[in-house]
Formats: C-alpha cells, structure tokens, sequence
C-alpha cells in the first residue's frame, strides 16, 4: 500500500493531487458546519450558513468587487513598476561606478533588512490618505529587494572582464550591453520575485492602514459585520492573485537563471 | 523548487561577501557616504517638510532618553520575545513537516499545494482573520508569525531533504546503516545549510508579521510603540523604535553567517 501510494505512477500521482483537495475542502467543509459562524464560514454551504466559494463566484459578477479588485491591481502595479524602473537601473549603475557602490552597499543592506511595515506610520503621518501614499508603501516594499538582489549581481561582474574589455577600447555602450546588463539581470530577477512576494504584502498593509480600499477593505468590511463567508473569498482570493504572480515571477527567474550558472 | 535551490546557492555566496560590508579596506568610503547621506537628510528634511518629521540631529537627542525608556525596553522585549518564541515553534513543526515531505512522496504530493499556496499568500491578509480567532491580544501575533514563518521553513527543509545526495543514501543502504542514522546523520546533517536559508527568510518574515500584526490588535510592543509616536508626531522617538528592529533583523542576519561559516563551511560555494 505505502509502495503503491510512493509510485511515480501518473495515475497515482493525479489521484493524490485530487484527494488534497478534496480533502482539503473536506476539512474546510466540516469546519465551517461545526464552527460558530462567527468564527468560521464552510466552503459550499447550505442555506443557513453561505459558503465562501460560492461567494468567491458572485464577486465575479458584482461590479463593485471587480473595482475593488482592479484598485488593488493598480495599486500593486503602480508601486511595483515604479520600484522597478528606479531600483533596477541603480542596481546596475552602481556595477559600474564601483567606488558609489561600495560607499552604498552597507546602507542598501541595513535598509533591506528593516521591515518595512514599520515605515508605514510615518507615511500615514507625513503624507494622509490618498493613493500616493499607498503606492509609496508599496514602493517601499518592492524596493530594497529589487536594489539589494541587483548589486549583488553588480559585485558578481567579473573585474578581468572590465579590464580586458577596457583594454580592447571597447565603448562603454557595448561594455554594458554585453557584459554588465547580463551580469546583472539574472540577480535583479530573483529580487524581482522577492519583491512581488514583498509588494503583495505591501499592498493589503497600505489597504489596511492608511485610507482602507480594493480588496483589504472587502476583507476589513467583511471582518467587521462579520461576515465570515465574505472574508475567506477575499483571502482565497489573494491566495490566488499570490499565487499566480509568484509563479509568473518564477518563470521568468528560471528562464535567464541559466546565465547565472555559467561561474555558479 | 529550482527558484529554492538558486536561492540556497545565493545565500552562501553571500555569506563571506557579507562579513565585508562593515568592515575592510573601504570603511573610511562608507563612513564618508553615511555622513554626507545623513547630512543631506538633515538639510532636506529641514528645509522642506514640516517641523515634526524625524532629522538626524533630532534622533540622536531623542536616543539616549528613548533607550532608557522602561515602556521602550519591555515594548522591546515583548515583541523580540516573541518573534524569537514563534520561530522556534515555527522551526520545530516546520522541520518536521518539511523532511517528511522530502523523503515521503505521498506528503509532498497532499500537502505541496496547501505549503506553496500558503507561502505565496500576503500574510498582512489573513490578520483579520486571526484576530477574530484568536482574539485581540498576544495570542494573535503569536499566530501570525508561526503563520509567517512556517511556510518557509516547510519549503526549505523540504529542498534540503530532497538534495540527500543519492550515493550517501546507497552507502546507508550497502552497510545496512539504523534508520535513526539515515534519518539524524545524513538527511538532517545535508539539508542544514537549506534550514539555514529557511531561517534566514523566516526570521525575516516573522519579524515582519510581529509588527504588523501589533499594529492590528493594538497589542503592546515596539510596532505599537512607533505607531503611538508617530501619530502623535514624535517621530525622532519613532525612528529610535525602527531603528530597534533594523537592529534586529541584522542581528539575526549575523548569527545566520556566523554559524554559516563556523558550523556548515563544507557549504559554501566560493
């Protein structure tokens, strides 16, 4: 039996992956009939008490969850692209000017690893409500992941290669399109996936604490009425939007990852 | 899983380029750069944003009086307390968890899409949630950062297990090595540098999720601390509060490389 279930089998490995699920839904289902509604909401449910999932289907068609939704989106993309579009041309500067970089790198660190949610207060205070602000605390999320991973493939460029490429009289334009920008890509890709993760978690933050909008004020509603079945469709539907932007993210790190492997 | 592995590689190159950062040939450039940095922060931040913003000179006045705080220092406490609490239930369960999904493929396949989902979910989102569950107080930033911090844990041993190498495991098998070997001597010993990672990554978020969640249940603690000063625009004593938790999460970053290089050096790439 233990053999069976450990076989590469396709078919095993197809039943498995249903049964999680089931089961999982199994749990989910019977919790949610056996828990104070309060507490918890079922995933199909019955008349008396609403399922999430079932939830999760009306915001389809309910155009004031489809704005929420596409504030959030906006949002994120927003402070997302704006942290790309600043951190990444830094990071790969500062491959070249290697007397900035080693004067920034300790700072560049140090602002890596603070939380970044500890800022938000400050935002709140200095800036009020709005949408800039918002974007600012995603921004910040997105940020330091994005220039900490970029000089790390900054200090991954080979010297003898700027030395020969100097040498040689190469221009500095063919200097950074054939040996700094691919240095640095493969490096600014795992901060980029670091950051989606990070400006994810940016995102519900600035819903939350500063002016409450898009999905985190579905789920801040939701968590006061309380409507339970209202609140674990929104986060199913966060775990969504996590999920398919952190494996879209993966793919696209896999892909030039290859070029990193070259001097390991 | 690769994206796990890359970043294992990542983290031990890393390690002995890090131990550089603060100290070598260069030290005088980066004091230099922290002056002007701080320098110029002063002189824009007083030139043009309003009186009550946090500037250097503010800080370093306010720093002394915050640091001998007592509501300061038990906020501290309260909060490094339990993120330091909740990652050892995090690293405990998850650890265990984890191996059993690496060497058992029936887990890796019932459990794999809850963990990755889990991981890839904003935790900020389920802390309405958890309050409702747990109730407004320690308990539920409790919860929260064994939330934040399992999940990579569980991915990471997990990888660890899974990158035994094959031979080892063929040895065992030739000299008909105890069970309790194969499991403590070779898949824990081999997959510490991943654990190492975990943690790493771990400490991180759990400091994150400590915070946040103090700022939910308006529970005591230093993230709580920065958000009453900062609301009442005392922000140079706000700033001393994120200051304590840079603090900390170098801190953890440190022992992370020093037990890098002085227990696991067999680990390192470069």
């Amino acid at each position: 039996m233990i053999r069976l279930l450990n076989s590469d089998a396709r078919w095993v490995r197809r039943a498995t992956f249903v049964a999680s699920i089931l089961l999982g839904a199994a749990i989910w289902e019977y919790a949610g009939h056996n828990a104070d509604p309060l507490f918890m909401a079922p995933l199909i449910g019955n008349d008396q008490s609403p399922g999430a999932a079932l939830r999760l289907i009306s915001f389809i068609g309910d155009s004031q969850f489809r704005g929420a939704i596409l504030s959030s989106l906006a949002l994120f993309a927003t402070g997302f692209t704006l942290a790309l579009v600043v951190g990444v041309p830094f990071g790969i500067v500062l491959a070249r000017l290697v007397l900035l970089r080693v004067a920034l790198e300790s700072y560049i660190l140090i602002l890596y690893v603070t939380p970044m949610v500890a800022l938000i207060p400050f935002v709140l205070s200095i800036l009020g409500f709005g949408f800039w602000p918002k974007v600012l605390v995603v921004f910040l999320f997105a940020f330091f992941p994005i220039l900490y991973n970029t000089l790390e493939g900054a200090r991954s460029v080979r010297p003898e290669l700027l030395e020969v490429a100097g040498s040689f009289r190469a221009s500095e334009w063919s200097i950074w399109r054939d040996i700094v920008i691919p240095y640095t890509l493969p490096f600014a890709l795992t901060g980029i996936r670091q950051a989606t993760g990070r400006a994810l978690v940016g995102m519900i933050a600035a819903e939350f604490f500063l002016s409450t909008s898009g999905l985190g004020e579905i789920i801040m509603v939701a968590s006061r009425t309380p409507d339970m079945a209202n609140m674990l469709a929104a986060i199913t539907l966060i775990t969504i939007l996590g999920v398919i932007l952190m494996r879209g993210a993966q793919a696209l790190e896999q892909k030039y990852s290859a070029w990193r492997g070259v001097d390991g | 899983m690769n994206t796990q592995a890359t970043d294992v590689a990542a983290d031990m190159t890393v390690t002995n380029r890090w131990s550089n950062a603060f100290a070598g040939p260069d030290v005088w450039v980066k004091i230099l750069a922290g002056l002007v940095i701080l320098a110029a922060w002063q002189v824009i931040v007083g030139a043009f944003a309003p009186r009550f913003v946090a500037k250097p000179l503010g800080i370093a006045a306010a720093f002394p009086a915050v640091v001998t705080d007592r509501a300061f220092l038990a906020a501290v406490a309260s909060t490094l307390g339990a993120v330091l609490q909740g990652l050892f239930i995090a690293m405990v369960t998850g650890v265990i968890v984890g191996v059993a999904m690496g060497r058992v493929k029936v887990f890796d396949r019932l459990l794999n899409l809850y963990v990755n989902g889990f991981y890839a979910m904003p935790m900020v989102a389920v802390l309405p949630l958890f309050a409702t569950w747990f109730g407004y107080e320690s308990n539920a930033r409790m919860a929260t950062i064994v939330f934040a911090a399992f999940f990579s844990i569980v991915i990471n041993a997990r990888d660890g297990a899974r990158s035994v190498p094959p031979e080892y495991l063929e040895v065992c098998k030739a000299y008909r090595a105890k069970r309790r070997h194969v499991w403590f001597d070779i898949t824990l010993h081999s997959s510490l540098p991943y654990l190492v990672a975990g943690f790493r990554l771990a400490s991180g978020r759990a400091l994150v999720g400590a915070v946040i969640a103090e700022f939910f249940v308006s529970l005591e603690g230093v993230g709580m601390y920065i958000l009453a000063h900062a609301r009442s625009f005392q922000h140079n004593e706000a700033v001393v509060g994120v200051l304590a938790l840079a603090a900390f999460g170098l801190f953890l970053e440190g022992v992370m490389n020093w037990v890098m290089r002085r227990f696991l050096p067999w680990a390192r790439r470069d």
